[in-house]
């Protein structure tokens, strides 16, 4: 058996984020341990100067001085230690992310399929904070123990009774302070579920913003978004009241046991065997001891940040797919598939597929949804391996091809692009090479975004998020994309669903006559783009059931049904009754009558 | 925004009288801690005396349970000035995100509002107990014998006002954090989604240098706040810490000038056991959380710029014409910026009263804009547009359309009170049915089960939130109806069922932003739009004269043959 800890990817995470900050931490450490023995020490010599200087002994200035000493001292290295504590932090933090942000990029899509993009977001951004606290947190963990047990020890050396004291109260401590806990889940809950109530109102208004505005009924739909509002401030309310009386209960709780102790160390002095600077000292030390709570808090936090790091390794755990050395050789763009098998989710979505394209041509993908197009898409320009067999381009295997020449070579446009870069002209020269503006506008006018760009308040300048797009708008920038980019293979994946026929039929001509790139693959919907190929291949059950030319699969019942499902719009192609001159809604909203 | 916070303030005074009161228990508290210590000394365990010192510190403990159920019901007094000032918050996301459509509003509601509730009240929590134990304190100096007061009062103002004159570099400090945190998360929540895009366009080294700057801003920005913890413990060191010194050193000279061991060991506790913990909650309170609401504060109350200036009322131009038409365009320009092509080059338009207009064209040609000009939510730079001739944009003019945009508009609430969106109350039952017969919302009405049942949106699919959104507009008293693809989500014979019925509506004029080529068929006319240019006409017309239509309508791609199911469209 293996030992668990070894090949733990949040060990390694952590450890490699301490070893960053390995001279700091261990300096925080240090630091750290020193102020909390400075700070055990002070209490001692309070007392001791007090008695001295009670009796009038010679003795007491100097332990005034040794007292002043201890205080400035210790002010030193506390200032030390929150400094390096915060910078450790930042540091750990950092790296953190730096190192998760480098191995997401490499996974891609992987990492996305997989965990989800927004809950991507919340590791690097919350999760990373969190867990770059985890290497501050566990060099200054001794120093937090050390307070409250030093504080004890010093109770019991003062007075065993002290110390008994104290033991004796420090349960009621951690009940009070669970009951604290219970009490406020419930009516946070509440207050949650009301909030959301208001929070999905103003969703709605704000996708019907325009027919609000038109209608000028902001104020009255304001209103009624609101009208959960005093419930909400009932729930508040109630809120605040529980929180008081977890609260009230939580701060006796440490004055009481201090002054338990005090009573005690009261009544050893009318014995003598207690000085007045010893009870002094006593009462400090039981405040010393009473940080056990602030010990708990220090505890959890560092569950939590060992909880953080686990999500974080969870990413680092994901294996990076590797890229060759070999360079592509010239060609025309021939790709080729061998035995391809993809499994998902224990399926098996594609089951030992064998195509060729030929360079220089264009092939169609059909079939039904959930065949498997899109992943096949993926294969061909690997942003996806499969799990057997493989792909090559112009002979060469993707795996074997550098990165660069592989992503040189192939150029995608997706179905639903994301557009990344500040300006719209950013988000078309987007990629590892950037275009000249001129080839931008270039690959703008050949995706007919052009003349909507110009539009645009700034034109080519406008910022993508002050950009109002529609699907067929972003469609075409995320094909301008693509064409801005040469290389010897398109992928084409559903990237004209969301055009109109007329722009479709537009980019499909230009397309197929004068593409800077040779080979091109399209996911295909409808039958248009389908019959404008040189070869369709059938996807059908995960395999490849034909491929030959769109009017030689026609004769062929299931292929025409193939397209039959297709949503109302979507048969636009063989109605006459077109779908004109808008953009197509998105898929996930299928078009649909009043329910039966 | 520190004006608003003063008057937010003085019309809530009752509430800081209250606050006042009950931290006055926890003042009490305070104040016997030393004292009552001092006196346990002095008149019990140093004469030998037990009972009396345990009395003392029995008392002690009395103030301090006070002191709790104190503490305990400033919660209560806090929510009273919290819970008001969320609501308001609310209030001002809601209504900024109903009138601004802004999608960033919906965070603000969960988040922000939430951050800006508890920072205020963690913020009035720490002040005031930092002023009310410093008072106990000070007063329970002053009984112990007014020199103690004199050695410790004024390192603690010293303290006070180091921390005050830091303030302000640290809440800049904190508020760049602030910042370069949102930035680094902002950057993330677009570079995640489009992981994909990434890796196809090879940018895994730009996109991780971009990154990478921001990760590191986020770092400096996040020690350069590290460092000045040391101002922090400073103010700390010199209103906590230095007191004690000066205890002791002056100890010699009060002891001599009456001063009791026990009100010593008292004022040690005053200022170990109260100033310095209340002196450290509100370094640490005020110093991060200070800056942090000022920084969400301005988020979600933006600096009252020029909010969208209330369309102005335009003179009206008189009674309507009985001749008027329902629509009027001359001469029309709009352009979306000053730098950028426009995208209307002076329209003129005009649709009769009781006409029926189809608008065709390319996507993303400016159909939407067409509309939203003649329901006055854009204004032309050039040119002008009368409903019935009333000017546009204007109170009189609005009453004359209803717009109904693509994405329907459904909200959380019965059916009954979503058809009535357009309506002062509530539709006769006979009315609303009628309506839901004529557009074809009749079995949805049923399934649901009737127009008293609730709507839930995100359960209906956009078909039918559009014939909900089509019928409420069937049932406004407004003549023109401006269909904008209103019907995209319906399948053909729905939507020629819906488009039927706003044409056959009494006096009513019908404009449709055509969604299939049959649209157009229905209509009388059609405006064919793209780009700067325009046509005008029939659909025979039309078919005939202008080559960019006869490319809309013919447009589909020959099929093999025999599988239209229809005739093709005659041209």
């Amino acid at each position: 058996m293996t030992t668990r800890a070894d090949d733990d990817p949040t060990r390694a995470l952590l450890r490699a984020a301490l070893r960053h900050s390995g001279a700091r931490c261990a300096a925080l450490c240090a630091v750290s341990t020193a102020a909390t023995a400075a700070g055990l020490l002070l209490p001692a010599a309070l007392g001791r100067t007090l008695d001295l200087l009670l009796t009038h002994a010679p003795a007491a200035g100097r332990w005034v001085w040794c007292s002043a000493g201890l205080m400035l001292l210790l002010a030193v290295l506390d200032a030390c230690a929150s400094v390096l504590a915060g910078t450790v932090d930042a540091r750990a933090t950092a790296w953190l992310r730096s190192a998760v942000t480098g191995h997401l990029l490499a996974l891609g899509p992987r990492a996305a399929d997989r965990l989800g993009a927004g809950d991507l977001v919340a590791r690097l951004v919350g999760n990373a904070a969190q867990a770059g606290t985890a290497p501050g947190a566990l060099a200054a963990l001794l120093a937090a123990l050390a307070g409250p047990l030093g504080g004890m020890v010093a109770l019991f050396l003062i007075d065993p009774w002290l110390a008994a004291v104290f033991l004796a109260g420090a349960p009621v401590l951690a009940l009070l302070l669970r009951a604290f806990a219970r009490d406020t889940s419930e009516c946070v809950a509440r207050y949650q579920r009301v909030q959301g109530r208001i929070a999905a109102g103003l969703a709605e208004a704000v996708g019907g913003f325009r027919t609000i505005r038109a209608a000028g009924a902001e104020d009255r739909e304001a209103a009624r978004i609101l009208r959960p509002l005093p419930e909400l401030s009932r729930a508040g309310h109630r809120m605040w009241r529980v929180q008081g009386r977890a609260a009230a209960r939580a701060v006796a709780v440490a004055p009481l046991l201090h002054l338990g102790v005090v009573a005690v160390a009261g009544f050893l002095l009318t014995r003598h065997r207690l000085s007045v600077g010893e009870v002094l000292a006593a009462s400090r030390y039981a405040v010393l001891a009473t940080g056990v709570g602030v010990l708990v808090g220090q505890v959890s936090a560092l569950t939590r940040a060992g909880a953080a790091a686990r999500r974080l390794g969870e990413v680092r755990a994901l294996p990076v797919p590797r890229h060759g050395r070999r360079a592509l050789p010239p060609g025309p763009g021939r790709l080729e598939l061998r035995g391809v098998t993809v499994r998902r989710g224990g399926r098996t979505v594609l089951d030992g597929v064998d195509l060729v394209v030929p360079g220089g041509t264009t092939l169609a993908v059909v079939g039904r949804s959930g065949t498997g197009k899109s992943l096949l898409a993926a294969l061909a320009g690997r942003l996806t391996d499969p799990d057997a067999g493989e792909v090559l381009l112009d002979g060469v295997p993707l795996p074997d091809l550098t990165h660069d020449d592989l992503r040189d070579a192939v150029a995608y446009a997706f179905e639903r692009p994301a557009l990344l870069g500040r300006t719209i002209e950013d988000t078309i020269a987007f990629g590892r090479v950037a275009p000249s503006p001129a080839q931008v506008r270039e690959a703008a006018r050949a995706a007919h975004a052009d003349a909507f760009v110009r539009r645009l308040p700034d034109g080519y300048a406008t910022p993508c998020a002050e950009a109002p797009r529609s699907g067929g708008e972003s469609q075409r920038l995320g094909l301008a994309r693509a064409f801005a980019h040469g290389g010897r293979l398109l992928i084409l994946d559903d990237a004209l669903s969301s055009l109109d026929t007329v722009t479709e039929h537009h980019i499909t001509r230009a397309l197929l006559t004068h593409s800077p790139h040779p080979t091109r693959i399209l996911m295909a919907h409808r039958t248009a783009t389908a019959s404008r190929a040189d070869a369709v291949a059938w996807l059908d059950g995960g395999r490849v059931r034909a491929v030959g030319t769109h009017a030689e699969l026609w004769r062929d019942d299931a292929y025409r049904g193939v397209f039959g499902d297709e949503p109302v719009e979507d048969d636009g192609d063989r109605a006459p009754d077109e779908v004109i001159a808008v953009e197509r809604p998105s898929p996930d909203a299928p078009a649909e009558g009043a329910r039966r | 925004m520190l004006r608003r916070g003063l008057r937010y303030v003085r019309a809530r005074w009752w509430v800081f009288v209250r606050l006042a009161v009950w931290s006055v228990l926890e003042a009490g508290q305070t104040f016997l801690v030393g004292y009552a210590l001092a006196r346990a000394l002095d008149a019990g365990f140093l004469t030998g005396d037990a009972g009396v010192g345990l009395r003392w510190l029995g008392l002690a403990a009395g103030a301090v349970v006070i002191g709790a159920y104190g503490t305990g019901r400033v919660y209560g007094v806090v929510a009273a000035l919290v819970e008001p000032l969320r609501d308001r918050l609310v209030e001002r996301v809601v209504a900024r995100g109903v009138r601004e459509a802004d999608g960033g509003a919906l965070s603000g509601l969960t988040q922000q509002v939430e951050i800006a509730r508890d920072t205020v009240a963690g913020l009035v929590m720490v002040s005031r107990s930092f002023v009310f134990t410093a008072v106990g304190a000070l007063v329970g100096l002053f009984s112990l014998d007014s020199r103690l007061l004199l050695v410790v009062g004024p390192p603690l103002l010293a303290g006070v006002c180091l921390f005050a004159v830091t303030l302000r570099p640290l809440a800049r400090r904190q508020e760049a954090f602030l910042v370069a945190d949102e930035s680094l998360a902002q950057d993330l929540g677009a570079v995640c989604p489009g992981l994909r895009d990434v890796t196809a366009a090879g940018a895994e080294q730009l996109v991780a240098a971009g990154l990478g700057d921001r990760i590191d801003a986020e770092r400096d920005a996040a020690r350069s706040l590290a460092r000045w913890a040391v101002a922090r413990v400073a103010s700390l060191a010199i209103g906590g810490q230095l007191p004690v010194v000066l205890l002791l050193a002056s100890a010699p000279w009060l002891l001599g000038h009456g001063v009791t061991p026990g009100a010593l060991v008292g004022a040690l506790a005053y200022v170990t056991q109260s100033l310095l913990p209340a002196l450290q909650n509100l370094v640490h309170g005020l110093g991060t959380s200070g800056s942090r609401l000022t920084v969400v504060l301005r988020r979600l109350l933006p600096a009252t710029t020029s909010t969208p200036a209330a369309v102005p009322t335009p003179v009206e131009s008189g009674p309507a014409a009985a001749s008027a038409p329902a629509l009027a365009l001359t001469s029309v320009t709009f352009a979306y910026g000053p730098a950028s092509a426009p995208v209307l080059d002076r329209l003129d338009l005009t649709v009769p009263e009781g006409g029926h207009l189809a608008v065709v064209g390319p996507s993303g040609i400016g159909k939407s804009t067409l509309t939203a000009l003649v329901a006055g939510l854009l204004r032309p730079q050039e040119g002008a547009i009368r409903l019935r001739g009333h000017a546009v944009p204007g109170a009189g003019a609005a009453a004359q359309r209803v717009l109904i945009p693509q994405e329907a508009y459904v909200f959380g609430g019965t059916l009954a009170e979503n058809l009535a969106f357009f309506r002062d109350g509530p539709v006769p039952e006979p009315e609303l049915l009628a309506a839901a017969e004529a557009v074809g919302l009749t079995s949805l009405l049923e399934a649901l089960g009737g127009p008293t049942a609730t709507v839930e949106p995100t359960a209906l699919s956009a078909g039918e939130r559009q014939l909900i959104a089509l019928t409420r507009a069937y049932l406004s008293s407004a003549p023109l109806a401006l269909l904008d693809e209103a019907t995209c989500h319906l399948d053909p014979e729905a939507e020629a069922r819906a488009e039927r019925a706003f044409a056959e509506r009494a006096g009513g004029t019908l404009v449709v932003v055509a969604h299939r080529i049959s649209s157009a068929r229905r209509a009388d006319r059609v405006l064919v739009m793209d780009g700067p240019r325009t046509a005008y006409g029939t659909h025979a017309e039309l078919a005939r004269s202008c080559a960019v239509y006869r490319d809309l309508v013919g447009s589909w791609t020959p099929t093999p043959d025999g599988v239209s199911s229809q005739p093709p469209f005659p041209l």
